[in-house]
């Protein structure tokens, strides 16, 4: 692999050769040639994408309510704002709730799913093919349904009745210290089946040959499963429990349809709250102030993760099975 | 880690009795949880086929009589195919702009060389740390200034803007591992770049451009955020906001919803096994990697 | 590569941007039919404003015109009543084409602000006057209607009309003003021992435990829409403050007078006694079958604070179609003994319509037409609201309405609902004040607190 990088970075850069001139005469070409295949991801990418983003940190500057001028400069006035606004700050540590919830409970139990549809067995694909389902169906389908199915004296209380657990029946959606790891169990519903598939791909990565060396070792389920399977399965799950623990961040579609953050704010996620104060309140100023909030809040993860997490991935040591 | 070899330890009664147990346990747990999955949806299959009155009286519970005019009226109504047009043709157009811009860039990071190639990457790494959420604002206001409010291409050229970061990420490392001596060879038969893009790569790739063009598809399909700010026509909606239209508009009509939300999950349910063996083995060709 | 090959290259680039551009052309004329026509029509000159007559007057125009219509009756009966209306206006008008987008009340809210700034807003929209209005006047987004309207505006109830005036002009025209009050099942007060309406705060109180005693969940409340929970602290404050003091603080943005405190004091008493549904805070007011409407529509609360549109919205949540029918009956909000207020004084509400900057004189002209006596006659008759065209109250025959319009009739002093009487954000602090009460996370006087920083800020 890194001689094939190698040899495809001597030709792209033209050396063929080995001498200089080609260097000289491709330039002109190529950067045409360069240009036209870059041109329109980057034409879309700086137009959609990077100006939204530096107007945001722009406006945030500004108190605006979307209709009159834009001449209302407060500086660091909405920072401020949100650090006071405990609602922000309540907003923020549900997301965090989420996050931790996702990496201790959704991503085990998508990985031990993963593990069991790994072994052959009758079923495997009808199983594989439900699981992944919900992923598939619209957030705004799975919030209609789901808000049915969990009102009072609704379908699951009365399941919860009918075996015997009625004593457990809570207000799923309007106790005030439920709701969120309500939303979690739903959201969790949605897409454990894509972190499921994830694990299930790097599984049928490891080669045969390493499990069947395991066990002539004498090696048992457990121990193979320790010592064997999950470290070589590291590349897939740091990548698997990044995308979750972003993803946790940037809940709306699920929280907005069936709780609109509430009650009293109980179940507010960063982009409900800044959705809420953006639009339907017109604080656009404030709104950008929250989406940079979150924005560095994303962007910190990240390079934290990246550097201390997958740093080993990415030099590409004992654990590139997967390259 | 025991280096012995214990040969028939897997044929005693006790071992035996010890699988068995196992393996009803692990059907059971995967059943379970598949029961998990299918309830709700069945819930809301076969609510549409009840009365509003008989949900408010007794929310669990089968059809009893079986009433279809929910189904029918809704497929017979303009809105529901209205809205199933409007996703089609943005899931579409947001697919076929996404492969075309983001393999054609990958193409260009993969496998030329020129003076911030890493600086262009990185930029389009760093899209992918910021979610549509944080830039919605602003791009609606963008797009207020663009007119292309109330505009299918207002939804989908965003949606390929941010699309473009995982793609790119996921396509040009692929595109990096294909040998240089095809290259050579397609050069000396005198291949253009172009030639080469379309003609090789391209099909060579067809794996991860699958995956990726399905998943393009799926996010499209189910996207929320983008289209409830963009479309405020409700003629212009797509499916997700046509649920949440019908559920207010119908909103006494619990019954009715939920045979609309049920025939909004159809087609993405059949999009989705018609294409779910691409996926799995798009994904697990090592397409997404760390 | 050979020289050749450079020309075929170049003939394969411009054959790719060709591509390119046809798709991005694509868009500048909208060319996908699912695109609604543009809300803009152009206005010949020679269409002419029909005067005031209260029929719609064939116009002689010969240019088309296309007219968008928002309005918040999204659901049947309500939604099929303004069709017909506006089906009748362009019978008579055959060069005028009205579209009509029912729009939820929450939707508003997001909506309408987008397309109010976007190149094709509504010519006619819901309006509720008060901060909202004046912040769409300000923007410039609203056209002023005191000349169009000045031969027919004596028509309506003054006290209907000064919400949807600025600075002495008129920037809309209303069709309905209602009262906030009690909707109760007669049957379930009659069963819990209750044989009159409450004349005092501390008399509803009792009247409550009485409901609870009999097994009956006492009161309905959606707040999941927060505006809901809103209606009983305003209620409370006025009984407590008496109208001068909730115009001045209303006026002056200064809700710092102590009533405003007892207020939610009289609020934490009620909430207390837990006499909501189970999972009230999580319950929409009207959408659905778990909204509090709904509860009420089939029998399982006894009462709800509500605005006067409830009879309308009881109707559909039930199966066979007709809410409570006769067990439904209203009384107004309680004296509160040792506050300023009396009974005369109401929170209530304004329905009308508003018209956008550009929109063509026929918008006007159908509004006119709209708020006839004959239009709203029949529309009160069908009980969707209580009419402001004097002369078209006499329609309404619903016993309960009569009632409202009774109270309409005597009352010294209505206030409009404070999330309409402040702007948008302001109103959904105040709401959210509100809420913070009825979840118990908020005292009576952290409530009074954030309702003066909402107002102030």
């Amino acid at each position: 692999m890194a001689s094939n990088i190698a040899a495809t970075d001597r030709l792209a850069a033209g050396v063929r050769q080995d001498d200089g001139s080609a260097g000289r005469r491709r330039s002109l070409r190529q950067s045409a040639e360069i240009a036209l295949f870059l041109l329109p991801a980057l034409l879309l990418f700086i137009v959609f994408v990077l100006i939204p983003l530096v107007e945001a940190v722009y406006y945030s500057g500004f108190k605006w309510n979307g209709l009159e001028p834009l001449t209302n400069w407060i500086g660091l006035g909405n920072y401020q704002r949100a650090l006071d606004d405990q609602f922000f700050t309540g907003a923020i540590a549900h997301n965090v709730f989420l996050l931790v919830l996702s990496l201790g409970v959704q991503q085990p139990i998508a990985l031990a799913l993963a593990l069991a549809l790994s072994r052959g067995f009758r079923g495997r694909t009808f199983m594989r093919l439900v699981f992944f389902t919900p992923y598939v169906i619209s957030e705004a389908t799975i919030g209609v349904i789901w808000l049915l199915v969990l009102q009072p004296n609704g379908p699951l209380d009365q399941i919860l009745g009918a075996v015997g657990l009625g004593q457990f029946i809570q207000l799923w959606l309007a106790d005030r210290s439920l709701v969120m790891t309500t939303l979690f169990v739903v959201i969790s519903w949605q897409y454990f089946g894509f972190s499921m598939i994830l694990y299930l791909a790097g599984l049928t990565q490891i080669p045969h040959e390493v499990r069947e060396a395991a066990s002539i070792d004498g090696a048992n389920g457990a121990q193979a499963l320790r010592y064997i399977t999950l470290p070589l399965l590291g590349p897939t799950i740091r990548v698997a429990v990044f995308l979750s623990a972003i993803g946790s961040l940037q809940v709306f579609g699920l929280v907005f349809i069936m709780t609109s953050g509430g009650p009293f704010h109980a179940s507010d996620t960063m982009v409900t709250w800044m959705i809420e104060q953006g639009l339907t309140r017109t604080a656009l100023g404030y709104g950008a102030a929250m989406a940079v909030i979150l924005g560095a809040i994303g962007l910190v993860f990240s390079l934290l993760y990246q550097r201390f997490v997958l740093r080993r991935d990415i030099e590409g040591s004992v654990t590139s099975f997967a390259g | 880690m025991t280096t012995e070899i214990r040969p028939g330890s897997t044929h005693t009664p006790a071992s035996r009795a010890w699988r068995a147990i196992n393996r009803v346990l692990f059907y059971a747990i995967l059943m379970f949880v598949a029961a998990l999955v299918i309830v709700p949806m069945l819930y809301a299959v076969l609510s549409g086929f009840r009365s509003t009155g008989a949900l408010a009286a007794a929310p669990l519970g089968l059809p009893d009589p079986w009433i279809t005019s929910n189904y029918t009226e809704i497929l017979t109504s303009g809105s529901f195919w209205q809205a199933f047009g409007n996703s089609a043709l943005i899931a579409i157009l947001s697919t076929i702009l996404t492969l075309v811009t983001s393999s054609a860039a990958a193409y260009a990071l993969a496998r030329f060389q020129f003076r911030g190639r890493n600086a262009v990457f990185n930029l389009f790494t760093l899209g992918l740390l910021f979610p549509l959420s944080v830039a919605i604002l602003p791009l609606f206001l963008l797009l207020h200034t663009l007119n292309l409010l109330d505009n299918p291409w207002g939804v989908i050229l965003p949606s390929v803007a941010f699309g473009l970061p995982t793609s790119i990420i996921i396509l040009r490392p692929f595109f990096r591992s294909i040998p240089s001596e095809i290259e050579d060879a397609a050069a000396m038969d005198g291949c253009t770049h172009f030639g080469f893009y379309w003609r090789i790569l391209l099909p060579m790739s067809r794996p991860a451009l699958s995956t990726i063009g399905v998943l393009a598809v799926v996010a499209s399909w189910n996207a929320f955020l983008l289209p409830l700010v963009v479309l405020s026509n409700p003629e212009t909606h797509t499916l997700p906001l046509a649920v949440r239209d019908f559920n207010a508009q119908y909103t006494q009509d619990t019954a009715r919803v939920l045979a609309f939300a049920t025939l909004s999950m159809i087609p993405a349910l059949l999009f989705y096994i018609a294409a779910e063996r691409q996926i799995i083995a798009g994904l697990g060709s090592g397409a997404v990697k760390g | 590569m050979t020289g050749g090959q450079a020309v075929t290259t170049r003939r394969r680039l411009v054959g790719v941007l060709g591509v390119m551009a046809l798709l991005f052309s694509a868009c500048s004329s909208g060319a996908t039919s699912s695109i609604a026509p543009s809300a803009a029509p152009s206005v010949a000159a020679s269409a002419a404003a029909p005067s005031g007559a209260a029929s719609p007057s064939a116009s002689a125009a010969s240019a088309a015109v296309t007219i968008t219509w928002w309005h918040n009756a999204n659901q049947d009966p309500g939604m099929s009543f303004w069709k017909k209306v506006a089906d009748e206006y362009t019978a008579a008008h055959p060069n005028v084409t009205i579209q009509i987008t029912p729009t939820q009340n929450e939707d508003f809210k997001t909506k309408l602000p987008l397309a109010l700034n976007s190149g094709t807003p509504p010519n006619i929209f819901q309006s509720w006057g008060g901060g909202g209005l004046k912040q769409q006047v300000d923007a410039g987004k609203v056209q002023d209607l005191t000349a169009a309207t000045a031969s027919w505006t004596s028509t309506i109830i003054p006290a209907a009309l000064s919400p949807y005036q600025l600075n002495g002009k008129q920037y809309g025209i209303p069709y309905d003003l209602g009262l906030v009050g009690f909707w109760y099942n007669k049957a379930l007060f009659t069963a819990a021992g209750i044989t009159a309406a409450p004349a005092t705060w501390d008399d509803f109180i009792a009247d409550v435990a009485k409901l609870k005693t009999a097994g009956t969940a006492p009161i309905a409340v959606g707040e999941k829409d927060t505006w809901t929970g809103a209606f009983w602290w305003e209620y409370l404050a006025l009984r407590e403050c008496g109208k001068d003091k909730m115009a001045t603080a209303v006026n002056t943005n200064s809700f710092t007078d102590p009533c405003f405190v007892k207020a939610g004091t009289d609020l934490k008493q009620l909430i207390d006694a837990k006499p909501f549904q189970t999972g009230f805070l999580a319950s929409p007011a009207q959408t659905g079958a778990t909204s509090a409407t709904s509860l009420l529509a089939n029998g399982k609360a006894a009462m709800e604070l509500q605005g006067h549109w409830e009879p309308s919205v009881m109707g559909p949540l039930t199966p066979d179609g007709k809410g409570l029918g006769d067990k439904l009956g209203w009384f107004p909000f309680p004296a509160v003994t040792g506050g300023t207020g009396t009974v005369t004084e109401d929170i209530g509400g304004y329905n009308g319509f508003a018209v956008s900057k550009d929109a063509p004189p026929e918008a006007v002209d159908f509004l006119h037409y709209l708020t006839s006596v004959d239009v709203l006659s029949r529309w009160g008759a069908a009980g969707y609201g209580l009419p402001t065209t004097i002369g078209s109250e006499t329609s309404i025959t619903d016993p309960n309405l009569k009632e409202l319009i009774s109270q309409r009739a005597k009352a010294t002093f209505v206030q409009l609902y404070l999330d309409q009487a402040f702007s948008q954000a302001v109103g959904a602090a105040i709401n959210e004040a509100v809420a913070g009460e009825f979840a118990g996370q908020l005292s009576p006087a952290e409530v009074q607190q954030a309702i003066q920083t909402a107002t102030t800020k």
